[in-house]
């Protein structure tokens, strides 16, 4: 017979080194009765979370709790999982059910807060996660909704000082390492986006999204993009109304040759932003592999 | 406070139709294209973010109200060179418009995990379509 304690506890070292389906291998070895223990249910949810295969998390939050009765951890995981599976009304239910029996939990609090914040309810997601923040203010979990509902109010300074924070208190997070570069990516810092993600792609080899936005931001780097910074840094909106401004001021001084060369220097530019980008894409991917 | 905190207040959403444009893009149709091009494009995108149809209508009046303004343009100046700038500007106005309605929406609609659509098909052929429309309706009614 196995030792359920160590094979949970090697199943648990697996799923911390990004190893989701050795752990669950490793899980699938205990016997029916210990299958439905509510930590193991929860290490198959977070294996199976991890390998998105969420309608599969679903089944087994629900059999666990089928098994063993009401559980935060296991509400936890049914709560996002109908999330996933765009059932939100439901997961509202389950989690406000997790809630009840634990008002105080920082992962019920900040999936609740995630999922008002998809139905664009920033207030109230800000307020929850505060409620969390209260319990854990270091926790990964805290610091990445806090940096998610910044990123919604528009607010990406604000996001990256968060992520920044992140990477301080927890510099082994991959997760953090990724925040800090999508935060760096949406305020134009091409170098500085790259650098969150290659780190958090060494960290964790195994998360595809990590390798793949690090890719997309090679891409970003590349010499021909460089032209294309200052949309990146500003942001379209002020680039285009800066050009526009700037054809418009030279026609009213009475200089039509140098607007309209302007004009049309502006018309190539953003042709050269429709065209370079994805050739640029190919072009590096063929190198890649 | 923590009542009304953990009382329910999600509604399950339709299922996704058709994934939205981003807004920032309707800048080339709008500056291109005129207002017409820029409010089409908003409202089509409008109902893709399933924003309510109040706001839809604004960005409809947006476009009305950018063309009502080349139209008064082409009655009162003379040469085309005025009119086309005319429709630059009212159709930058219309995006920026589009923008101030769609910006949040859409940054939410992508934190839920919906890919942008490519704009280049339907942003041609609105600026293209919309243009002309707006040059014609301009000879026939003002010159």
């Amino acid at each position: 017979m196995t030792d359920t304690f160590s094979v949970l506890q090697r199943a648990q070292a697996l799923l911390a080194t990004g190893r989701a389906e050795q752990a669950l291998t490793e899980l699938s070895t205990l016997t029916a009765n210990e299958v439905t223990s509510p930590y193991a249910m929860q290490l198959r949810c977070a294996a199976l979370s991890r390998l998105d295969r969420w309608a599969e998390v679903g089944d087994a939050a629900r059999a666990g709790l089928a098994a063993s009765g009401p559980d935060p951890d296991l509400l936890l995981w049914l709560g996002r999982a109908e999330h996933e599976a765009g059932r939100d009304e439901a997961a509202e239910r389950v989690l406000l059910d997790g809630l009840a029996l634990a008002p105080h939990d920082v992962d019920l609090l900040c999936a609740y807060a995630d999922l008002c914040l998809a139905h664009g309810q920033l207030d109230k997601a800000a307020k929850l996660v505060e409620l969390a923040a209260a319990r854990a203010p270091q926790a990964p979990v805290v610091y990445a909704t806090r940096i998610q509902i910044a990123h919604a109010r528009g607010d990406h300074r604000e996001a990256q000082r968060i992520s920044r924070e992140f990477v301080g208190v927890h510099p082994e997070n991959p997760a953090a390492h990724a925040l800090l570069g999508g935060t760096s990516a949406a305020r134009g810092q091409v170098d500085a986006a790259y650098e969150g993600f290659r780190q958090a792609a060494a960290a964790r080899p195994t998360e595809r999204a990590f390798a793949e936005s690090a890719m997309e931001l090679r891409v970003a780097r590349h010499p021909l993009m460089l032209p294309l910074r200052p949309i990146l840094r500003f942001g379209a909106i002020k680039t285009w109304l800066v050009a526009v401004a700037l054809i418009l001021l030279l026609r009213t001084a009475g200089l039509p040759v140098l607007a309209g060369l302007l004009g049309f220097a502006w018309l190539a530019y953003c042709v050269y932003s429709w065209v370079v980008p994805p050739l640029v894409r190919r072009w590096v991917l063929r190198m890649w592999r | 406070m923590h009542d009304e905190l953990f009382s329910p207040t999600i509604r399950d959403r339709p299922p996704p139709g058709r994934p939205p444009w981003r807004p920032e893009s309707i800048v080339y149709p709008a500056f291109f294209g005129g207002p017409l091009a820029g409010a089409l494009l908003g409202v089509l995108n409008g109902r893709r973010l399933a924003l309510p149809t109040g706001q839809l209508l604004v960005i409809a009046a947006a476009g009305l109200a950018g063309f009502a303004a080349r139209l008064a343009v082409g009655v009162f100046a003379d040469g085309n060179s005025g009119v086309r700038l005319s429709g630059t500007i009212c159709g930058l106005l219309v995006w920026l418009a589009v923008l101030a309605i769609q910006r949040r929406p859409f940054r939410l609609a992508v934190l839920r995990g919906v890919d942008p659509a490519n704009l280049i098909g339907p942003g041609i052929a609105a600026a293209v379509g919309c243009g002309l429309l707006e040059a014609a309706l301009i000879l026939v009614l003002v010159r």
